[in-house]
């Protein structure tokens, strides 16, 4: 048991021996519940943030977001706040908590989500009050947005012409067999196939 | 005869352990870590096994020794860039050089005070210099290692029994250094020979003393000589503190036990770094890039230096299966004269400080922190220049501005594993002033102004708004300093240090809002503004946002000439003291000639004299976090009741519904209404969005076309030249042929 700051904190300790030389602990799913949904009070988020990461904080974590889904498919990787990299028969694909399937994983998901580019001076400054603010000529604000919910997924600000940033490709594959110790059923190629997809709309 | 010219010319005896040199002991240390994967080939630890607590209280005597060092420099200096912002760090390095410890503080030079000693030692200085007790070396040569020269590095070997068991290092940055206007850090800097006073790791005193013709040096080539000696012997009473604290350890623990723990300590981290990252994060690539805008076609700097470029330096920040991190910057364009380059010294440090203040924060940092960081900067790049003689002033743009970004793409890894409380927005930016002219003493003056170490904020947390202020990539310890210290050292009063309204990153959460500072300009005929050089951006704002959050405000400079300010104080009327909002600025209660500057690493037109107006803003481009309609109403409630946002932006952006009764002076939230407003927006959004599919052809036409600013076009076909994997990428996702180019 840790005592927190204004709280207790509850927690089992063990020391994994061996070369290792960190300590591990263990939080209740309750709180790890409270913590994920932004119920617990700030204090107590220091206390967690400054003390030793819990063992099995992903299982938990993956756990209370799965009971939180309207939808049933197997949750591998939360990806954004929003999107989950999901198991959909041999198929991982990333999904909206709204429901909405982006496809493959490995083909960056803003490739089939909508689009709105800030091009005018207006809708610039509708963010930027003060005479410091970017230049839509040089500097394209891009908002994607999920097609099912018309949630506000992700914002770009990149230079014009820049591709679609791929902000995380997990390799799913190594995170399970290597570090969690538990390969997925199938293996799939740790490889960017977003590549494949424009080529295909270039076709059309 | 013979004999004695014998004596004369022999090689002074080794320094290094068991009769080795220090050459031989740096190879013998790079033989074994290849060959065994494990620092120094220490596979087993022995120590640790035996007495764990023992080894961690001589961790704690090592660690406390570099604080006790680096406080009482704080009590020897008279810099305010010491004793009020912190702009000073210790370190505890072995013979080879490698990082022990580190203190609080610049962590960002602990490994490059580290450089520089393996750089002595592979240099010969063993045996062409010499390197005896109680000899001081000094460097400030960023070619060598560093981040810009007004960061002096101070080193003292650490002997025992005429054997080198180590060095105590301080770091201490300077206000000025004999640079040209503003004295260091000049936008201007565009190339090494202006860069101010340099050292290249020379020796500059023995037997702990400075000799005095480095005194002489320092005090005919600068304007603030006094504090720059000062600093000197700051530094050297922290290494000489280090060093005393040392001698205890040996005596409490032994020194066949120092030897041994040391080379334990270092290889104990290196484990528990990997643990801590396959712990916390998922393993894969994520990806963001930087660009700088070097506007220097109007700027004093010679002729063959004066043009504008933008450069792109592409950003791919991968964490390894083996639990070990690359920041690659494949793609990255060309480098150039100016100050805004870098090294891939200088990114060492950036992954220091990264490192330190993310994952890496429990005070154990060392060496063994970076040895699984690999680094790709390709030759002949913004971030690893093919010229020697580039300006040094600004090597932190890449480590600012990406270092800042990589806190967001790291958390992106942290958020995927669970661990929420540490996820933090980006916040890739840092803006700072100098001053040059006459001061309020009349003195020939320049000084540089590093407040932004406390008024910048931070991007939002996964879980609460980001700090306003109280952040920056580059220092752990934050603080903006005291008013009234910075007015007794600048000819610049402080009429307002308040919050900026408005200009946060927006999100469910938001980022922090930055401080803006009004000085009157004080008692002083002539003085000069420059917009100091870190990372120069204005038109492209770095993407700092985290899933639906965007970048908040960038940096303003206003200078008010020929300001009534006078004649307001004498008819007693209000005075400017800040912005007020962003429709109803202060600034307007004041007359005289305005210039507004957003760009960086530009001198302000005009000289300001007594009684004139210099505001300074400290965005920071700061990431919000989620999607903006998203936030709390109870927190819009907050907002608009600490005046810190507009009624009118809370209800664009946020969708919040909020009202002010004149009457009573009370705002309120209407929760149904904006319920309304937020699914007004959803309809919005999908109206005038269209998919990315349709965009992309579109877009795609533009740039096969070329229908883009031409700075742009330059920016791309430089990358499109210097990159190998980064140009294969642009041009597939594109569609565009092999041999395309602008």
């Amino acid at each position: 048991m840790l005592q927190g700051p204004n709280h207790v904190i509850t927690c089992e300790t063990r020391h994994e021996g061996g070369d290792n030389p960190m300590e591990t602990i263990q939080y209740p799913k309750e709180l790890i519940r409270d913590l994920v949904e932004g119920r617990l009070p700030w204090d107590r988020v220091k206390y967690i943030a400054s003390s030793y990461k819990d063992d099995d904080r992903f299982d938990k974590y993956v756990e209370i977001l799965q009971d939180r889904m309207k939808w049933n498919e197997k949750i591998l990787l939360p990806l954004t706040n929003k999107l989950y990299i999901v198991q959909k028969g041999e198929d991982r694909v990333v999904k909206c908590e709204c429901g909405h399937e982006f496809g493959d994983y490995r083909v960056n998901w803003k490739l089939n989500a909508l689009i709105h580019v800030r091009e005018t001076k207006q809708e610039v400054e509708e963010l930027y009050p003060y005479p410091s603010r970017p230049d839509p000529e040089y500097c394209e604000i891009r908002e994607f947005f999920c097609p099912g919910c018309a949630a506000q997924l992700e914002v770009e600000s990149v230079p014009f012409g820049l591709p679609v940033v791929f902000d995380f490709l997990p390799d799913l594959d190594s995170f399970y067999s290597e570090w969690l110790g538990r390969p997925l059923s199938t293996e799939k190629e740790f490889k960017d196939l977003s590549y494949d997809l424009v080529a295909k709309w270039a076709k059309e | 005869m013979e004999e004695s010219l014998a004596l004369k010319t022999a090689r002074p005896p080794a320094i290094g352990w068991d009769g080795k040199t220090l050459r031989e002991m740096v190879h013998e240390k790079e033989m074994l870590t290849k060959e065994t994967g494990c620092y120094y080939g220490v596979q087993e630890l022995e120590l640790y096994k035996r007495d764990p607590l023992k080894l961690e209280i001589f961790h704690c005597r090592l660690r406390a020794a570099s604080i006790a060092g680096r406080e009482q420099a704080r009590l020897i200096s008279a810099s305010p860039l010491v004793r009020e912002v912190a702009e000073l760090a210790c370190g505890i390095h072995s013979p080879e050089g490698d990082c022990l410890l580190q203190s609080t503080g610049i962590v960002i030079h602990i490994p490059l005070m580290s450089q520089t000693i393996e750089w002595m030692i592979k240099n010969n200085y063993e045996s062409e210099v010499g390197i005896h007790e109680g000899d001081i070396f000094t460097s400030n040569d960023n070619m060598i290692a560093g981040m810009h020269p007004p960061d002096v590095y101070d080193m003292l070997p650490i002997f025992y029994q005429g054997v080198l068991m180590g060095w105590a290092a301080t770091v201490i940055m300077e206000a000025e250094l004999g640079g040209v206007a503003p004295g260091c850090m000049q936008s201007s800097g565009t190339e090494r020979f202006v860069d101010g006073l340099r050292w290249s790791a020379e020796k500059t005193g023995e037997h702990d003393q400075w000799w005095k013709t480095s005194e002489i040096r320092v005090k005919a080539n600068c304007r603030l000589g006094d504090l720059v000696l000062l600093d000197r012997k700051a530094a050297l009473g922290a290494n000489i503190k280090i060093r005393e604290e040392i001698g205890d350890v040996f005596k409490e623990f032994g020194i066949e036990y120092y030897k041994k723990a040391i080379r334990e300590l270092v290889e104990i981290e290196r484990r528990s770094e990997i643990e801590r990252v396959k712990k916390r994060t998922v393993p894969g690539r994520l990806r963001t890039h930087c660009v700088f805008e070097n506007m220097y076609s109007d700027q004093p700097v010679p002729p063959h230096h004066a043009k504008d470029q933008i450069t792109l330096v592409p950003f791919d920040f991968i964490i390894k299966p083996n639990g070990g991190y690359l920041w690659d910057f494949d793609g990255s364009g060309a480098w150039g004269w100016h100050p805004n380059n870098t090294t891939p010294s200088a990114l060492t440090g950036a992954a220091c400080t990264f490192l330190t203040q993310t994952i890496a924060y429990t005070g154990t940092a060392n060496f063994g922190t970076f040895l699984e960081f690999e680094i790709n900067a390709p030759y002949d790049t913004y971030v690893n220049p093919s010229s020697r003689f580039i300006g040094t002033q600004d090597l932190f743009s890449v480590p600012i501005q990406g270092g800042g970004l990589a806190v967001g793409l790291q958390s992106r890894a942290f958020f995927s594993r669970g661990f929420v409380e540490e996820v933090l927005a980006g916040s890739p930016a840092t803006n700072l002033h100098g001053l040059a002219g006459t001061d309020h003493y009349g003195r020939d003056f320049a000084c540089l102004v590093p407040e932004c170490a406390g008024t910048h904020p931070s991007g939002a947390f996964a879980l609460r708004d980001g700090l306003s202020p109280g952040h920056v990539i580059w220092l752990p310890t934050v603080d903006m300093g005291n008013v009234e210290i910075w007015e007794l050292m600048c000819p610049t009063l402080y009429l307002g240090r308040r919050l900026l309204p408005d200009s946060c990153g927006w999100g469910k959460f938001n980022s922090g809002l930055p401080i803006i500072n009004t000085f009157m300009v004080y008692k002083t005929p002539m003085l000069a503004f420059d917009n100091t050089a870190i990372h120069p951006v204005d038109k492209i704002y770095p993407s700092s946002g985290l899933f639906g959050g965007y970048p908040g405000s960038g940096s303003m400079y206003r200078l008010l000439t020929n300001a009534n300010t006078l004649d307001l104080i004498k008819q007693r009327k209000p005075l400017v003291h800040g912005i007020g909002l962003p429709d109803t600025d202060d600034l307007n209660q004041v007359s005289g000639h305005l210039e507004v500057e957003t760009r960086r690493s530009v001198f302000m037109k005009g000289v300001a004299k007594h009684g004139d107006i210099f505001q300074i803003t400290y965005g920071g481009f700061t990431g919000g976090y989620g999607d903006p309609i998203e936030r709390d109403p109870v927190l819009s409630l907050k907002d608009v009741e600490s005046r810190l946002m507009t009624g009118d932006r809370c209800r664009r952006i946020h969708c919040t519904e909020v009202s002010l009764d004149e009457n009573t002076g009370k705002w309120s939230i209407d929760k149904e209404k904006t319920k309304e407003l937020r699914n007004k927006k959803k309809t919005e959004r999908v109206s005038k969005a269209i998919p990315v599919k349709d965009w992309w052809k579109k877009r795609r036409k533009d740039v096969a076309e070329g229908r883009m600013p031409e700075l742009l076009k330059g920016m791309y076909k430089s990358s499109l030249e210097k990159g190998a994997r980064w140009p294969k990428e642009f041009k597939a996702f594109w569609h565009l042929p092999d041999d395309f180019s602008f």
